[in-house]
């Protein structure tokens, strides 16, 4: 298999300019064929339109776009047989059932063998099935929009935002349900603002600020080429630990739980601060050592792709 | 154009019609009560009659026997005041009016113009009347053709110039049965107009015609099931104003196959400029009132209420060259003339509209998100 077929999805210099304002800037990058691809950004980055030029909702200013091997300018009608949508904001008729909704864009697909039942256990709907669209709460109304978007079976499937707006328990029931399709070998194409989300589903990831992606890779791959320290978080019952551990020449940051939060190089500097505060006389009522996560590269590299010029404005 | 998927989408707008009921029985109850409204207005126009306050202070049998005259073809219902009060007086009280008032010696006057044949006896009869009154023209003029017969026939010679009605139609028609067709024509006009543009700004601003355009669904199939959702809805409302107008003005009007020709003509054009007013208005309220700003002209202009001969010159070339009084006429000529040839040049002229509009409506469409 050459390259090019092992790519579900392949991006070559995508603009997308509405008026003067420059949303998608010349950028590139491929998605292969299984893997769960998320495309990460602040509000207002470029993601929604990016993904929406890729599924077809909306046409290039300039640049190439080639989805399952087919030109998604050219190719719509037969893109659309397959692949699934759940577009950003997703909403569908108030007055239709849960198992109404599913049967009805089954057909819109010409899907005879769609298993409806089957769907609704996916998405872990079954006690809903008969509940019309209008009283399902957000959490449920984004499942049943993955399972909307799975009806005819799709090679390819497009979750942009799928949590956002959700309480933090909603998230994790739809997380379970991406876990799910993970699982089963779908390529999956995520947009989203949530770091932790992408840590989780995604195999790769690619930041995008500003209508340019700024960097990309697996979240491992992103975290230990963008970060060379350890988080140390303690809780002391004396906040003179604080002093203790600034003396020693560190950076450490109080928050409003009395956690102290210390950026070290090695694993020898954390032995060397429990030391001088248990020489201190302070005990600890928690400790713990981590690697910095996605947010922190993502906070990092956002924050580098933001300069002010000359004449005071932030550019990229 | 796929069967599969227009059958899909009429089957969602009819369960969500069937659904809210409160959309369905307004839908319904509108035009049944406009008939309902409109037909009581007017049932009596074709039989009017007016009450007439008659004071005889003569008290002698010519002068009863005037007052018998009054009532005879039916034009008025006598209402007869004591001779002792004040007739004006009486007229402010009760807000009346009009009262004739028969002088005392009406009665002898009467007896020397017939009996003694002295053709110097006249006698003035009075009208206390309220000149603010928009009616009591309108009574005064009857009263004062009714002296003229009597006067006419007191001269002992037959009238030179005579008047000979003659109808035009077969037969004579109710004003309630050339109403009836024009109620039809402009309800099923504003269920396609508002039902399309209210349905598609509102899935449009909820985002449902993005997911849509990531289907296999086309513009041709959505406009498609829109046209054969509003048929129905189109003909079960109609059904239910000449059910309503049979059973309580039983009219007389026929039901043929130019019927559901015109109800589908009429739907085809106003789904169609219902799509091309939602690709144009950016919100839901703003399609709303551009919709009103097209029907109510449309209603009040192109002869569903009123007569086009009501109107100023100027007026009438407009109105012809409305849609909706195409489909008035054509109605007309089908339900209440029976004439077919004048039924078909309608449905030609709203046909070419039709079709026009429901191209343009499908162009108009705004499926994909665009540039």
């Amino acid at each position: 298999m050459t390259k090019e077929a092992e790519h579900a999805i392949q991006v070559k210099n995508l603009t997308k300019r509405y008026g003067d304002l420059l949303a998608v800037n010349d950028i590139s990058f491929n998605v292969r064929g299984g893997e769960v691809f998320a495309l990460l950004g602040p509000n207002g980055a470029g993601k929604t339109t990016t993904v929406e030029i890729i599924d077809t909702i909306r046409t290039p200013t300039s640049g190439n776009v080639t989805l399952l091997g087919m030109d998604v300018t050219k190719k719509k009608h037969d893109i659309v047989r397959r692949i699934g949508v759940l577009p950003q904001g997703f909403s569908s008729f108030d007055r239709i059932t849960v198992r109404e909704t599913l049967q009805y864009y089954s057909r819109l697909f010409c899907c005879m063998n769609t298993n409806i039942d089957e769907l609704i256990e996916l998405v872990d709907l079954k006690d809903k099935a008969k509940e019309l669209y209008k009283t399902l709460s957000g959490g449920l109304k984004q499942r049943l929009g993955i399972a909307i978007a799975l009806v005819n079976d799709p090679e390819v499937l497009f979750l942009d935002e799928p949590t956002t707006g959700l309480d933090p328990r909603a998230r994790r029931e739809v997380w379970q349900v991406l876990l799910g399709l993970k699982k089963k070998g779908k390529t999956v194409f995520l947009t989203t603002h949530y770091m932790e989300e992408a840590e989780l589903l995604a195999d790769m990831v690619a930041i995008i600020s500003k209508g340019k992606v700024i960097t990309m890779g697996s979240p491992e791959a992103l975290i230990e080429s963008n970060t060379n320290y350890l988080v140390l978080t303690l809780k002391p019952d004396d906040e003179k630990a604080v002093e203790i551990v600034r003396k020693m020449g560190y950076e450490p940051v109080l928050d409003s739980h009395k956690d102290i939060t210390v950026r070290v190089e090695h694993t020898d500097d954390v032995q060397k601060i429990l030391n001088a505060i248990k020489d201190a006389g302070v005990s600890l009522h928690s400790l713990d050592v981590r690697k910095p996560n996605l947010e922190e590269v993502f906070l990092k590299l956002t924050s580098a792709a933001l300069r002010i010029d000359p004449d005071g404005e932030v550019v990229e | 154009m796929n069967p599969h998927v227009v059958g899909a989408n009429l089957v969602v707008r009819i369960k969500s019609f069937y659904r809210e009921k409160s959309t369905m029985f307004f839908m319904i109850a509108f035009p049944i009560i406009l008939i309902l409204v409109f037909g009581a207005l007017f049932m009596n126009q074709d039989n009017m009659s007016f009450d007439l306050c008659v004071q005889d202070l003569d008290q002698t049998d010519s002068s009863a026997h005037l007052v018998k005259t009054l009532e005879i073809d039916g034009k008025f219902k006598i209402i007869k005041l004591d001779a002792t009060i004040s007739a004006t007086q009486y007229a402010k009280d009760n807000k009346l009016n009009l009262i004739l008032a028969i002088p005392k010696g009406y009665g002898w006057s009467f007896l020397q113009r017939t009996a003694l044949n002295d053709t110097d006896a006249s006698i003035n009869l009075t009208y206390l009347y309220d000149p603010s009154s928009i009616s009591v023209s309108m009574k005064m003029q009857i009263l004062n053709s009714v002296f003229a017969g009597i006067n006419q026939k007191m001269s002992g010679k037959p009238p030179f110039i005579q008047s000979a009605e003659t109808s035009i139609l077969a037969r004579k028609y109710r004003f309630i049965e050339f109403f009836i067709p024009g109620i039809i024509a402009m309800s099923v006009m504003t269920l396609s107009l508002f039902g399309t543009v209210n349905v598609n700004t509102e899935l449009r601003q909820k985002g449902v015609i993005r997911k849509l355009s990531t289907t296999p669904i086309t513009r041709a199939d959505w406009i498609l099931s829109n046209i054969l959702y509003q048929f129905i809805l189109a003909v079960l409302s109609t059904m239910a104003m000449l059910l309503v107008s049979y059973a309580v003005f039983n009219v007389s009007l026929q039901i043929n196959a130019w019927l559901p020709v015109f109800i589908a003509l009429d739907v085809f054009a106003f789904v169609g400029v219902g799509m091309i007013l939602t690709r144009f208005a950016k919100e839901a309220e703003s399609a709303a009132a551009a919709a009103n700003a097209i029907s109510f002209p449309m209603m009040f202009l192109s002869g569903s209420f009123f007569p086009l001969e009501m109107m100023p010159g100027f007026m009438q070339t407009v109105a012809r060259m409305l849609p909706l009084y195409y489909v008035n006429e054509g109605l007309r000529a089908s339900m209440v003339f029976n004439d077919h040839m004048a039924a078909l040049r309608y449905s030609a002229i709203i046909g070419v509209f039709a079709a026009a509009v429901f191209i343009l409506g499908i162009i108009a469409t705004k499926w994909e998100e665009g540039q």
